[in-house]
């Protein structure tokens, strides 16, 4: 893929281009804004709008990273959410037992060809993160997405939220160790295999 | 051993990362060989970096892909904008230029100016063209109407009276003959000028936003 050239193309009305450059970020880009709203359907709402968002201003780009361009449109498109959300809160529309408890979605399983036990152990895990991650304030939670999570550098993060590193430093520092401690009290749940792997890790 | 402190942590979230100059990781490892908790703290830190490397990556919904009805719905600005905002400010300047001369024209041509000593205005007058409105009869010697703003846009195309006007005040018009004095033209030049401007930058806004239109459909469809 000639990124520049598609980038050109893209800035000069081609459409096609700029579908093919959705292409390749549209994963990255839904799976941010899932992470940072944690609802599939306002992630899905956000991807498309930062989507439509950056094809109209294409020509503000000015070289430089494109991911981090195009991630900081999705942040955007996620903070005017989260916005939103917190003027009209609604309730979740998880489907529902006859008790109340919610059913777990299909969508929730990242491989649908894992064994059921490793779909139970990524489903717990996801649960796990995920609780963690919304318990953090929403510049934290988006510095350690795109850190940890999409595995940016510090400077492509400090470019999609426009801060120094100093500042991208010290967020994720904090971040981490709120998160060490929420995560901690999941240990238990966490998969077997998982917990393998981070001791050869450490 | 002692609890490390926030700066400790940072220090080791960005070690972790590689983000450390080549003096500052070496004496953070020192310090870390030394002091159980730093490297606690350090196996703490990698571990929830490790989860979150982990993090399932969810399937997408749909493709998020573009098609031109979204696209039409406001097309990206061509980039002729630059050279449309710089039309209009200067259309702009020179609209403020013609109220501020015939301000100035009329402060120091005072009550001998021509025009407006000999077109005293009335309503019926300057609302169709305002030209022959002078034929009207004058109200009272030491009338005088201060022009606004609407009135000069108003009397641009003094020059052809129009039937309207003509049929406010038909029969007077041979009744006064103003004296020939030098007329003040800048005004009505810098207002044309204003005028051009301002229609080539719509045109040429909509010929941009037509072409752009043009070509995503045509590339969308082929």
């Amino acid at each position: 893929m000639d990124e520049p050239a598609l980038i050109r193309n893209a800035q000069h009305g081609d459409l096609d281009a700029f579908n093919t450059l959705v292409l390749a970020y549209q994963d990255i880009v839904y799976n941010t804004a899932l992470r940072i709203l944690g609802d599939e359907d306002l992630a899905a709402d956000a991807s498309q709008e930062a989507f439509i968002s950056a094809f109209r201003a294409l020509n503000s780009y000015r070289g430089g990273s494109f991911r981090a361009w195009l991630l900081r449109t999705v942040t955007n498109a996620c903070y005017d959410e989260l916005r939103r959300k917190r003027r009209r809160p609604t309730t979740p529309l998880e489907p529902e037992t006859g008790d109340g408890d919610e059913v777990e979605t299909p969508r929730w399983l990242a491989d649908p060809n894992a064994s059921p036990e490793e779909q139970l152990d990524q489903v717990e895990l996801e649960h796990a993160i995920q609780h963690c991650l919304e318990n953090l304030p929403t510049d934290f939670r988006t510095v350690v997405v795109l850190a940890d999570i999409q595995g940016l550098d510090y400077t492509e993060v400090a470019a999609v939220v426009k801060k120094p590193l100093g500042t991208i430093k010290s967020r994720l520092a904090r971040a981490r160790l709120r998160l060490r401690e929420c995560l901690q009290s999941f240990r238990e749940l966490l998969p077997a295999a998982f917990r393998l792997e981070e001791k050869r890790g450490l | 051993m002692t609890t490390p402190s926030f700066r400790d942590m940072e220090q080791l979230s960005a070690f972790l990362d590689g983000q450390l100059s080549q003096v500052e990781k070496t004496r953070l490892e020192a310090r870390i060989q030394l002091d159980p908790a730093l490297a606690a703290a350090l196996a703490d830190l990698r571990q929830a970096r490790a989860i979150l490397r982990h993090t399932p990556k969810r399937r997408l919904p749909c493709n998020f892909t573009l098609t031109p009805k979204m696209t039409r719905l406001r097309p990206p600005l061509p980039r002729l904008v630059p050279a449309l905002s710089w039309a209009s400010a200067t259309a702009l300047l020179l609209f403020i230029l013609t109220l501020g001369t015939n301000l100035l024209g009329q402060i120091s041509f005072g009550a001998a100016a021509p025009m407006m000593a000999a077109a005293p205005m009335t309503s019926e007058g300057y609302g169709v063209g305002g030209g022959p409105a002078a034929t009207q009869p004058p109200v009272t010697d030491n009338t005088q109407v201060i022009p606004t703003a609407e009135t000069f846009v108003m009397m641009a195309p003094a020059a052809t009276p129009s039937g309207e006007a003509r049929l406010v005040a038909p029969a007077a018009a041979p009744a006064t003959k103003a004296t020939p004095e030098p007329v003040n033209l800048w005004p009505y030049i810098w207002l044309g000028l204003a005028a051009v401007l301002v229609a080539a930058a719509l045109l040429i806004r909509r010929a941009s936003v037509q072409a752009f239109r043009r070509k995503v459909g045509v590339k969308h469809n082929s």
